[in-house]
């Protein structure tokens, strides 16, 4: 039996930021689970990857924040729109064209914040947001990307994916397949979601044609927090254990006989599955924090439902 | 300079690759490779050997006569043999025992069921629109007839021409306008704001990528922004084909001048539904009895018409007169003030209590009563006149009474009906004499003016002179909504013409009628007839239902009369329109023949031609890659330049000129394939085979493959007997967890469960919401179906687990499958055993798994039996399924055990 020793490790005792750590789990609307130690067994498909350069990246965390202020308002300096504030819209973004919810002439309308500059690289950034400009020159924005969609779900589907149709793999998904995961007690990709869903839903951490294990595993915040975590009504955790015991005494029966590795595959991954349901309400038990972690990620009840 | 050079050498290399790559030859049928061997039972088994034996590979034994016939029966139609299939081909596991079942599979209606659902994918069929708001819309016709298409064995050229282009073909059948569904499933925003011509332009561009992955195995979407990098097709020739598909109607509509735009596009009515024409014919009986009862009541009336006339002829003559009642005493609850008044009407005032009782006594000055009256009057100290009181904040002089009671020497009055100068909506005067106190009447909004209500009696009141009458009006409403000036009356004379309109009693008065009369009286009659105004009614609920049923819809292809322009796209932008182009075929592949018409039924003819040398390969190969695991060409989408070569090319150019000469008949390769020794073999793995073949590219064995999610389910449903082979209709709802389709947008559609058989029919039928799918599917790999998908992965992950051990479904499946095998199998629990086995795997149990699963089944019973309300606790969980009276529920608890084990084990969930 290959990987034994994995099959018996006892993740009981993990602690919930020990976990954290070593799933190396992104926070926010999507989450990316992060990447780079090639030191996983090999057949397994999900393994992390050596890439072809040396990385420097630890962590990926991608924010996707419905209905969040504009960028305009945050980080986008447009002095020239504030200069023209009131005008009416110059006829070559207007004319002939199909805008959503305008009928008449449209009128310019830049921020009404201060955009002060901060850091050696000369940042600038929305007044209201002064403590992020203490690390302004350790920030990197990316200005460049733009779109023609103005629609929700096609726009979010071309951010994620590239394309503002459907069919195409999310970034979550390109970063699982191409840099594969270290944690072996979690799905390589993760997906956490507070308050509203994006307008494209599911499409935006489908694998698109890569596959399906790169797609990203919904982590609910009602309900099991993955589908189909609990054990159904009148089965304990002994109960349970029995039935694992059962099914693997049975598939390795077939091991022996059939000699497919896939099988093997089967009986880790009803093992796995078995920690998981012991793991992952664990992980997402935030009542142990502290009252200063709470703090610092403000997850009272008054701060919005951004981290609770 | 040496630069260029390169660059040019390069180019030249890679047009000579392209001009004779080998998937853009016509394929020609190879001679059989010779051999020796007596192990080939067809044709294919040559071309397999011979790659084997140029591989110093040798085939695996024949597979077990329980392994092959459960992997026939899944390969072909998706379900598992019954245990009674297995114990009779044990008995006669002869090769002719085999044809017989296979030439069965391929008659069963299962089969086209098992077979539309990689075909499905390859269609992106689904059940919603897609994008933010994702409603859902019907379709499902078109589901069935791909179903009903493979099960009727049509030949597959007509199975594409129908699909591209049915609604054009001369005479078009419902059933082939119903095909062209297959290029109506794109996906389609709705969003506020989206432009109607880019939506249709996308549609386009999807079906153009469909069309070319689908039947031409080509990347075509590489050529959509310039020329394709690596295969001979340039952006004109992408819109060449573009512009065939390119006279469709806009699909999404704007509603009204708002920001609101509808899913639109060509839909076609299909037949009603056998239920529905059950219900229908059900319907037109009824109404067609009602019909006649009313003629038969009409043709009664005539001589009822006569005796009513007399009667109210009299009853006019004796025209009694109204006597107003003396009021001797009267009482009101929460004691308003009042007074009585020289018209004989009682005028209540001073404080209003929220609710009050009226209590009259009254002298009878009649020897006979047939009739009361109370009137609600109006006066000038009430607000707007009454006649109704009414309390602050109610300004609307409202009264609602609940009750009204007459009592003679302690004796209630019975009432046999009730009339009143007007009723509030759902507030008839009938609801004051119903001895119900939430019903009554009352008048809004005929404020202002009296009120009356004439109650007639059932008999006529014999009074003996100086006999007291007592009336109660009982106003329990609160809100102070009581009358403000009641008054009443009573009649002793034949209360039949009271109500009697003038104009009636007008003509009745008559000596000599005339037409007009005769005709005016007959309609009053029959109006008022109470029997015929009842059998109306039923009619006119009848006709609601009937019109309720409408046919479903589906959704079509339909041509433009005006032929649009086509513009090559620059760099696939649709508002960047280039050269005009007109439709055309590329230049690379087989020529459109000049007979045909340059539209989309000439386009789908060129599509079929024998001479087409892609559509055959790419179309055995999906069939073959089914069967073994992968496909000859293991880039199944994709035959370009860019395609992993094949690895047997004979046996593929074979197969498909095969198909293609034996009347595109897909059963007939399907045939062949199963008849193979090739596929007959043993799937067993050795190490050897896994050293030097681990993708079992040379088929030295039987692939074992993870089953497709539809099939996970549909295989556990047949083992627990739960699965209900019902076909067709609208999509079903098996139970999932709640909260999964919980997406934005207007008419948000919900999921509830099915509770009857629905719930228990193959994956094909359930629903398909791109946003939200069945979430038991998606942890099997399925697609969400936004776009076409040509091969899923197959996955093992620790999700599968876990849907397969929690999943309300299938706990649901393994109680029953634990309630089938003790009212199935009788005996010791080894026999039981092994019937559990036949069942969920075709097969008897090896010694050490019948041992390990007794003494665990043992273990649990003696645990059950000592905690009953567990194992209650357990078999609740199934919803959908009941266990039969008198079944033991602690032993059904503990065989769920092993029911639970047996449907997560690796070898049920895999075709071997």
């Amino acid at each position: 039996m290959p990987h034994s020793q994995h099959l018996h490790t006892n993740y009981a005792n993990d602690s919930r930021r020990e976990f954290l750590k070593t799933s190396g789990l992104g926070i926010g609307a999507l989450g990316l689970g992060s990447v780079l130690n090639p030191n996983l067994f090999a057949t397994n498909p999900a393994a992390s990857k050596q890439p072809h350069f040396q990385p420097r990246a630890k962590h990926i965390i991608y924010l996707h924040m419905v209905g969040a202020p504009s960028q305009l308002d945050l980080f986008s300096h447009k002095p020239e729109l504030v200069k023209r504030n009131g005008q009416k819209c110059p006829d070559h973004m207007f004319k002939g064209k199909q805008l959503a919810f305008i009928r008449e002439h449209p009128l310019l309308l830049g921020t009404r914040f201060k955009f002060p500059q901060h850091g050696q690289g000369g940042l600038h950034l929305c007044e209201h947001l002064p403590k992020l400009g203490t690390v302004a020159d350790e920030l990197c924005l990316v200005q460049s990307i733009r779109t023609e969609h103005f629609n929700h779900a096609p726009a979010q589907l071309f951010q994620h994916t590239g394309f503002g149709r459907f069919g195409r793999p999310g970034i979550g998904s390109w970063v699982s397949y191409g840099l594969g995961t270290e944690n072996k007690d979690l799905p390589s990709y993760v997906v956490m979601i507070t308050g509203s869903v994006a307008g494209a839903g599911n499409s935006l951490w489908g694998s698109g044609f890569l596959p399906t294990m790169h797609q990203g595993v919904e982590f609910r915040s009602s309900g099991d927090p993955v589908l189909f975590l609990s054990n159904p009504k009148g089965i304990g955790r002994g109960d349970r254990r029995e039935l694992v015991d059962g099914i693997n005494f049975l598939n390795k029966q077939s091991l022996a006989d059939v000699g497919d590795p896939e099988i093997a595959t089967r009986i880790e991954q009803y093992e796995l599955a078995f920690r998981m349901q012991a793991s992952v309400p664990e992980l997402m038990d935030t009542s142990r924090e502290s009252k200063d972690t709470h703090a610092m990620y403000g997850t009272a009840a008054w701060q919005g439902e951004f981290c609770q | 300079m040496a630069l260029l050079w390169t660059a040019m050498a390069t180019e030249s290399a890679e047009t000579k690759l392209t001009d004779g790559h080998w998937a853009y030859q016509k394929p020609v049928r190879p001679a059989l490779p010779r051999t020796d061997s007596d192990w080939p039972r067809n044709a294919i088994d040559f071309f397999v050997l011979h790659r084997l034996e140029t591989n110093n590979l040798r085939p695996s034994p024949a597979a077990s006569p329980e392994q092959l016939l459960r992997r026939v029966h899944l390969d072909l139609i998706g379900l598992p043999p019954s245990p009674a299939v297995v114990d009779a081909f044990l008995a006669n596991p002869t090769d002719a025992a085999y044809e017989t079942i296979v030439d069965d599979l391929l008659k069963s209606k299962r089969y086209g069921e098992r077979w539309a659902r990689p075909w499905l994918d390859l269609a992106r069929y689904a059940d919603s629109n897609g994008f933010q708001a994702d409603q859902l819309r019907d379709s499902w016709a078109y589901r069935d007839w791909v179903i009903n298409a493979f099960n009727s064995g049509m030949p597959f050229n007509q199975f594409v021409t129908e699909q591209i282009a049915g609604d054009m073909l001369p005479s078009a059948t419902s059933a082939q306008r119903v095909a062209t569904g297959f290029h109506r499933t794109p996906t389609c925003n709705v969003e506020a704001g989206v432009h109607p011509e880019e939506n249709r332009v996308n549609q386009v561009i999807d079906r153009v990528n469909t069309t070319g992955t689908v039947f031409l195995g080509t990347t075509l979407e590489c050529a959509q922004c310039h020329n394709h990098k690596y295969d001979p097709f340039s952006i004109e020739d992408y819109y060449s084909i573009f512009a065939f598909f390119n006279n469709t109607p806009l699909e999404v509509k704007q509603q009204g001048n708002g920001v609101t735009w509808n899913f639109y596009g060509p839909t076609m009515n299909l037949p009603i539904s056998t239920e529905q024409q059950t219900k229908l014919k059900d319907l037109n009986t009824r109404k067609e009895a009602a019909v006649k009862r009313v003629s038969e009541l009409k043709k009664a009336a005539k001589t009822e018409q006569l005796a009513w006339e007399k009667q109210t002829l009299r009853a006019l003559k004796e025209s009694p007169q109204w006597t107003v009642l003396a009021i001797e005493k009267f009482d009101a609850t929460g004691n308003p003030e009042h007074e009585l008044q020289k018209d004989g009407s009682i005028l209540v005032t001073g404080k209003n209590p929220d609710k009050s009782t009226y209590t009259f006594h009254a002298k009878a000055d009649l020897k006979r009563i047939t009739a009361i009256r109370l009137e609600a009057l109006t006066h000038p100290s009430m607000n707007k006149g009454g006649p109704g009181r009414n309390k602050a904040p109610v300004e609307n002089p409202n009264f609602i009474v609940n009750e009204f009671q007459v009592e003679t020497g302690s004796k209630m009055v019975k009432f046999a009906s009730v009339k009143a100068s007007f009723s509030q909506n759902h507030w008839a005067v009938a609801g004051s004499i119903d001895n119900d106190l939430k019903t009554g009447w009352a008048i809004t909004p005929a404020f202002g003016k009296p009120a009356w209500a004439i109650y007639r009696l059932a008999e006529p009141l014999e009074l003996k002179s100086e006999a007291k009458l007592k009336f109660t009006i009982i106003q329990n409403y609160g809100g102070g909504r009581t009358i403000g000036r009641p008054r009443l009356s009573a009649i002793d004379g034949n209360p039949n013409a009271l109500d009697l309109p003038t104009d009636i009693a007008v003509i009745l008065k008559k000596t000599k009628r005339t037409k007009k009369d005769d005709d005016t009286l007959a309609k009053h009659f029959l109006k008022e007839s109470p029997k015929l105004k009842a059998e109306e009614q039923t009619i006119t609920a009848i006709d609601k239902q009937i019109g309720a049923i409408k046919p479903a819809s589906t959704l079509v292809m339909v041509e433009q009369d005006r032929a649009r322009e086509t513009h090559v796209m620059l760099r696939g932008q649709y508002l960047s329109p280039g050269d005009k182009i007109n439709p055309g075929t590329p230049s690379i592949l087989h020529p459109m023949k000049k007979t045909l018409p340059r539209n989309r039924l000439g386009f789908s003819k060129w599509l079929t031609d024998p001479t087409n040398p892609l559509i055959g390969r790419v179309t055995v190969n999906r069939w073959w890659a089914e069967f073994m695991g992968h496909g000859i060409v293991t880039t199944e989408e994709d035959f370009g330049t860019q395609a992993e070569p094949p690895t047997h090319p004979q046996l593929l150019d074979w197969l498909a000129v095969e198909f293609v000469e034996r009347g595109w008949s897909m059963k007939h390769i399907h045939k062949l394939i199963v008849m193979s020794a090739t596929y007959r073999q043993s799937s067993r793995v050795s190490t050897e085979l896994l050293a030097k073949d681990a993708t079992n590219k040379f088929y030295a064995r039987a692939p074992r493959l993870r089953m497709s999610a539809e099939m996970v389910r549909d295989n556990a449903l047949a083992i627990s007997g739960l699965l209900s082979t019902k076909m067709h209709g609208p999509p079903i709802y098996p139970p999932q967890p709640s909260g999964i389709w919980r997406h934005v947008g207007r008419n948000a559609p919900k999921y509830i469960a099915a509770t009857n058989e629905d719930r228990f029919r193959r994956g094909v039928y359930v629903v398909w919401r791109r946003g939200a799918p069945y979430v038991s599917f998606m942890n099997f790999d399925a697609p969400d179906r936004g776009a076409c998908v040509v091969r899923r992965p197959r996955t093992n992950t620790p999700l599968q687990a876990l849907t397969l051990l929690n999943d309300e479904a299938y706990i649901e499946m393994a109680i029953a499958f634990a309630g089938r095998i003790l009212n199935e199998a009788k005996g010791t629990p080894e026999a039981k055993i092994n019937y559990a086995y036949k069942t969920a795997l075709g097969r008897a149990p090896r010694a050490a798994e019948a041992i390990y699963l007794k003494k665990l089944l043992l273990k649990r019973r003696t645990h059950f039996e000592k905690n009953p309300k567990e194992a209650a606790l357990l078999i609740s969980g199934a919803k959908g399924w009941k266990p039969p009276e008198g079944m033991d529920k602690g032993d059904l608890a503990a065989w769920f055990f092993i029911a639970n084990i047996l449907l997560n084990l690796d070898e049920t969930i895999t075709k071997s």
